[in-house]
């Protein structure tokens, strides 16, 4: 029986480094504490820890040692979680074994695995060999070298007990200290506040009035509490209260000599720009104020739609990291409004090159490992969920090998009215409901996430703020939550994510005014956590939900039947106070006010000069052929597939334009199209858009070319663009100026820049922005040695499409199409991608030069409003986005995906020159393909809007690309597929 | 009469929606049921005429695919369930549903004429990749088989989404068993092969076969034909726009439901439905 496990390793060790080894076999062992004699276990083996058909197992004594490794290995690594560690597949061994052994309660199992190596290298190192193949922040490894395993000196793991936990006893903190001492206790504390903040800490409780009404309360009367400030800290990090955008910004433009101030980006630029949108239409059921904006979608069903980061932790922890990401965010979609059903993921990830070859600065992974581990977590949080990911991308660059960025969204469907007439996207919490805390128990991981997300990252970045997911005790609270809601059983829910109870409690709180929490009553994972630390972990897979007290006994006994734990820990009440207990001892006693409202605005200089590039100029003999197979592989470029045909893009039975498309199923999807209701085929568009690289001349292209992306991909499969919303993932470098950032001014003016783009693009497209979310400190280290990440927006789009039936996709249909560019070609190859790949080899002194415009963008929308409905009218069949690599690389992924080859003419595309219209990346262009018959149909329609004859495609199998007379490219369509595939397929294959 | 679907749901099943949906499309009426509701006995699957186990990740796939839901079931539920199989009642189970049927050892089950007796004598192990993988494969189903689901059916295209699909026992003789009796229902073929080419024994190369089974089994039956299960979704093409080719002018109407856009996989339900409707009127 083959060692699926072992060739896996056995693969990935040629892969990553080269090297070759005969045979790798593996060991899953269990290690059990409880009461359950072993000769009573032993008799039960087969039954639950080994599959009688195809594995051996052993009690008692290590698989090493028996009669199955009677050829002894010359080396062994044995991996196990860290003490503390989230141990799913232990979780699910315990569970097994309650089945078979239910009186034995309190039994634990926790799980390694044993990788024996046959035919090692000589000279392999088994230290080295252990690193590869585990994450010392979160787990452990024993060794044995050849000599060790001669002597059958086998490693073994003890069972995991984490270390007690002191119960410290709430304290008073004194503020009444030195300003430097005030930073100090900051600094030391993890709580990421800045000397203003401290110091409206410290005049709160100097306030005379705070001093009697918390004496009255029997609570320290001058002092915070370490409980208090804890929660203070959370509830006014950068991550939960977006102080940058909030912030009040002195702008200069050196170019322009402009001087202002923006009181507020997020105010001014999204908020403001989308209110209006509201004012004019119908369907904008909810923005900002919850945990996804809501939009009705027909008149039963509204959709809703979030997307977050998660990069420290993935920076720190690939794959718990992302899966904490993954499953975060679909926890966000279930605590909207009274709980949403996550029915698909979009994933977007930021890598360093992955086949980097330069220095890495300490505590960082090579890229390929970090890729290999985000696309991991993000593949076992969202399939194991059961929610497809439709759509994506992934992007390399240099600086994001000190930061990934890892972007995940959802998208929700819930009933416009439940059944007890209440609308779904409005909370309804009042004093004396319930709180409960539902799915998981509260442990010692996840303490500091979200202060410790608004920090740069270091090598001393704490262990506890990493953590793994666990997507089978989330799905088991989500199919009980969404019953709950059904039966009426909700007034109130949210998510617990960054910030813990004391976000989650504290946010729902402001509805009613107040609540009184009782820590003591919360589950934990382990004793003697500390109150401070039971409020503020974000210990994953916990929902917090208000019940009113008549619905608890109904409440309670789902949670039973699904085996979910829901336990009361507090209750809403309109005192105006956050109230936290610990038992009868008051240890927080906060006002709601200051809670939320305390925090002072920031104030920031701004101050904008375009930066200088060397120009792009590209030679003048180049051999564009070659160029195109270059472009092809370059990894931005490059197909995903090996990585996106791991997730699971098709589960509910919905997915209508499937991430790959084409006669072999392995051309681009522009966008995501699902059906989510069974039988009928009205249809909701997902999409993307992303372009950081634009960042390097201008923040605002970059963000207008994000926002023009995501919309033009969603038109590519026929999107009704007057029912389209979107949502802001700003992901920056700190903008604020200080010693460890001395350009911080021009950092925060391209945040202005993006901002003003994003207005004035969205105002143009009637796109609102219903949910967004910022990431502002996404650098490694400071000093010289910085690595500061290119500003990056992404922008996620939704929207409807009438009937799904009537879609396009990208690949070439049959030969005879005619072939037509909508849009026209600029001169605009500035940080292109063909001008970082000919920089890169030396070809061109730069990138620097005209990036893509969006000059007229109501003149696109106009257009790609005729061009959709075209495609919803089933007039056009074959639509594609022209962006990364141009004319030429959207022409190559038609053929590649059709499988066809085409004759195509770049004369008369637009004012470019060669080099612009055949890589350039303008705006606003969409590659289409029309058959004969409804060619005319399709002219007509399109009359008054930009669009050339291209060329046809036909059976040649070659892409012929001419420009008047002169032949560019002539390259047959398997080697166009065979560059194009051939990159990213990281695998070590299938042998 | 209509016949009444339970559909399983709970510990990480997750297709339950979509399977409920394909039941009520071809007629039935159907039941997300949460898998505790039939051990508690709060719900008794004796008031069912058909059992669908969806596909999912129960438990994780921790401890290998099926074998944890395929526990509590093969303990909690083992009168019930050996009563459902006795009555002749159909039983599906799709991807991780058909990873707990075979754990279970529902399938395939004891020799003919014999009662369920839950002894596992196939499994379902990791794919040969190693990996993970959502893609369309072909599907050719044995016209000689007795299972009821696949009366008629000839070859489909559908997705495979899973890890641990790849169908082994313990010796050629027990596959050779199975394929006298007809119980190799379905099978993984290559899509270029003439479609008078029967699959083939010797496993065909990813990602044809896109896990390495034994023979390339896709789905296999009890010896009644009444019990089945299999790897790859046919609930997931239930409707033609579902299908990746759809955008293609070669994608056309197959008859009048649906509009045109009924899909191929949801024949297999009906197969199952008209055959509960049938045997209850004779």
């Amino acid at each position: 029986m083959r060692d699926v496990r072992g060739d896996v390793v056995r693969r990935q060790l040629m892969a990553d480094h080269g090297i070759e080894v005969q045979d790798v076999r593996t060991v899953c062992g269990y290690l059990i504490e409880g009461d359950t004699s072993s000769e009573a276990i032993a008799a039960r083996v087969d039954d639950v820890f080994a599959d009688p058909i195809i594995e051996h197992g052993a009690t008692n004594e290590l698989m090493l040692s028996s009669a199955f490794f009677e050829t002894v290995p010359e080396g062994v690594v044995s991996v196990g979680f860290k003490p503390g560690v989230t141990d799913n597949p232990g979780k699910a061994a315990t569970d097994g074994f309650l089945t078979l052994f239910p009186d034995d309660r309190n039994a634990r199992i926790a799980t390694y695995i044993t990788y024996a190596f046959y035919g090692l290298p000589e000279g392999c190192d088994l230290q080295w060999l252990a690193g590869t193949l585990h994450n010392g922040l979160i787990e452990r490894t024993v060794v044995a070298t050849a000599e060790q395993c001669t002597a059958r000196a086998w490693p073994q793991l003890d069972y995991p007990t984490p270390p007690e936990q002191v119960f410290i006893e709430p304290q008073p903190v004194n503020l009444e200290v030195s300003d430097d001492e005030l930073e100090s206790i900051s600094t030391q504390g993890l709580l990421a506040l800045n000397l203003a903040e401290m110091q409206a800490i410290q005049a709160h409780y100097r306030d005379p009035q705070t001093r009697a009404v918390r004496k009255a309360a029997g609570v320290s009367p001058d002092a915070p509490t370490d409980v208090e400030l804890e929660c203070l800290a959370q509830t006014w990090s950068e991550h939960c209260k977006h102080k940058i955008f909030a912030s009040k910004i002195h702008h200069v433009d050196e170019e322009t000599g402009e001087d202002t101030v923006i009181d507020s980006l997020f105010k001014t630029h999204i908020m403001k720009p989308t209110h209006d949108m509201q004012n004019e239409v119908d369907w904008l059921l909810s923005v900002f104020h919850d945990n996804s904006g809501v939009i009705a979608w027909d008149d039963e069903w509204s959709v809703c739609m979030k997307a977050e980061t998660h990069n420290s932790p993935s920076a720190l922890d690939p794959y718990g990291g992302a899966m904490t990401g993954i499953v975060g965010v679909n926890r966000d979609i279930l605590g909207t409004g009274l709980g949403a059903r996550p029915i698909a993921n979009t994933d977007v990830f930021c890598f360093g090159p992955p086949d980097w070859e330069g220095d890495l600065p300490d505590n960082l992974f090579h890229p390929s490992r970090v890729l290999r581990g985000v696309h991991a977590g993000v593949r076992v949080g969202g399939n194991e969920s059961g929610i497809p990911t439709v759509n994506g991308a992934i992007v390399f660059d240099d600086r994001y090998i000190g930061k990934p960025l890892v972007y995940c969204g959802t998208v929700g469907i819930m009933p416009r009215t439940l059944g007890d007439g209440r609308p779904s996207h409005v909370k309804t919490p009042v004093a004396g409901d319930i709180v409960y805390m539902v799915g998981g128990r509260v442990g010692y991981d996840g303490i500091h996430g979200a202060t410790f997300s608004s920090l740069e990252l270091t090598e001393e970045s704490p262990s506890s703020a990493v953590q793994i997911g666990d997507p089978i005790t989330q799905k088991k609270m989500l199919d009980m939550v969404l019953e709950a809601r059904d039966a009426g059983l909700i007034s109130c829910i949210t998510d617990n994510g960054a910030g813990g109870l004391s976000s989650s409690i504290g946010e729902m709180a402001e509805y009613t005014n107040g609540c009184e929490i009782d820590l003591a009553k919360v589950p934990l994972k382990q004793a003697g956590l500390s109150p401070w630390e039971i409020l503020v972990s974000e210990s994953q897979e916990r929902m917090t939900i208000a019940v009113r007290p008549e619905d608890q006994a109904a409440f309670e006994s789902l949670a039973h039947l699904h085996e979910v734990e829901a336990t009361p820990v507090a209750t809403f009440t309109s005192t105006g106070v956050f109230h936290v207990r610990y038992n009868e001892t008051t240890v927080a006693y906060l006002p709601i006010e200051f809670l939320h409202d305390g925090v002072p605005q920031l104030e920031l200089e701004s101050a904008w000069a375009p930066p200088e590039h060397l120009p792009f100029a590209p030679p003048k003999d180049a051999d564009h052929n070659r160029l195109l197979l270059g472009m092809l592989q370059r990894p931005n470029i490059a197909s995903k597939e090996t990585w996106v045909r791991q997730y699971d893009h098709e589960v509910i039975a919905q997915t209508a334009v499937k991430p790959f498309v084409g006669v072999e199923r392995d051309g681009p999807g522009d966008a995501g199209l699902i059906a989510p209701l069974h039988g009928n085929p009205h249809g909701l568009v997902i999409s993307c858009g992303i372009a950081p690289r634009y960042s390097d001349i201008d923040a605002g292209a970059m963000a207008a070319a994000a926002i023009d992306e995501a919309v033009r991909n969603a038109v590519c499969v026929g999107l009704d663009v007057d029912k389209m919303a979107g949502l802001d993932n700003f992901c920056w470098p700190d903008p604020i100026e200080s010693t460890k950032t001395p350009d911080g001014r021009f950092k925060l003016a391209q945040l202005v820049r993006a901002n003003r783009e994003l207005e004035r693009v969205c105002r143009a497209y009637r796109l609102p922005c219903v949910s967004g979310k910022d990431s502002m400190k996404n650098d490694y280290g400071s000093g010289p040695d910085k690595i500061s990440i290119p500003p990056t927006l992404l922008f996620s789009l939704f929207g409807d499409h009438p009937d799904v039936r009537f879609t396009a996709t990208s690949d070439f249909k049959q030969a005879g199409d005619r072939v037509y560019l909508v849009g026209s070609s600029r001169q605009e190859l500035g940080a292109s991608e063909v001008a970082f790949m000919l920089t890169e080899s030396g070809a061109s002194p730069g990138i620097g030069g005209t990036v893509p415009q969006l000059n007229h963008p109501q003149d696109n929308l106009a257009t790609y409003r005729v061009l959709a409905n075209t495609i919803r009218q089933g007039l056009v069949r074959t639509a594609h986005d022209c962006s990364e690599g141009g004319l030429a690389v959207a022409l190559a992924e038609m053929c590649i995906g059709g499988r066809l080859g085409a004759e195509i003419d770049v004369d008369g595309t637009g004012e470019g020159d060669l080099w612009g219209r055949l890589w350039g990346e303008s705006l606003g262009r969409i590659v289409v393909a029309v058959a004969p018959e409804n060619d005319e149909t399709f002219r007509t329609a399109m009359k008054g809007h930009p669009l050339t004859v291209l060329g046809n495609v036909n059976e040649t199998d070659a892409l012929v690309v001419v420009d008047g007379d002169e032949e560019l490219i002539a390259s047959p369509v398997d080697a166009l597929v065979e560059a194009w595939k051939g990159t990213l397929d990281l695998t070590g294959g299938v042998a | 009469m209509t016949p009444h679907v339970a559909v399983l749901f709970g510990f990480g099943i997750n297709c339950d929606h979509e399977t409920k949906a394909v039941f009520e499309l071809v007629g039935a009426t159907a039941e997300r049921i949460h898998v505790n509701r039939f051990v508690s006995g709060a719900a008794s699957l004796s008031d069912y005429d058909i059992l669908a186990v969806p596909g999912g990740f129960s438990f994780g796939d921790h401890l290998g695919s099926g074998r944890l839901l395929g526990n509590r079931m093969r303990f909690a539920m083992r009168d019930a369930l050996r009563a459902f199989v006795d009555a002749g009642k159909p039983i599906i189970g799709i991807c991780n549903g058909f990873q707990v049927l075979v754990k279970t050892g529902l399938l395939p089950g004891p020799e003919a004429n014999q009662s369920p007796d839950f002894i596992q004598r196939a499994s379902l192990t990791l794919n040969d990749s190693g990996r993970y993988e959502d893609r369309w494969v072909t599907l050719e189903f044995d016209p000689e088989s007795p299972c009821i689901w696949t009366k008629g059916m000839t070859r489909m295209e559908c997705p495979v989404r899973h890890g641990e699909g790849k169908f082994v026992m313990p010796s050629a003789e027990d596959l050779d068993r199975l394929a006298a009796n007809r119980q190799l229902t379905v099978r993984y073929v290559d899509p270029k092969a003439p479609a008078d080419t029967h699959s083939s024994d010797s496993v065909l190369p990813y990602p044809i076969s896109p896990n390495g089974s034994m023979r390339n089994i896709a789905g296999i039956c009890d010896s009644t034909g009444l019990v089945f299960g299999l790897m790859p979704h046919p609930e997931a093409v239930y409707a033609r726009w579902l299908h990746p080719n759809h955008t293609h002018p070669s994608s056309k109407a197959v008859g009048d439901a649906m509009d045109g856009w009924e899909g191929e996989g949801l024949q297999l339900f009906r197969n199952a439905v008209d055959h509960v409707k049938a045997t209850r009127q004779g």
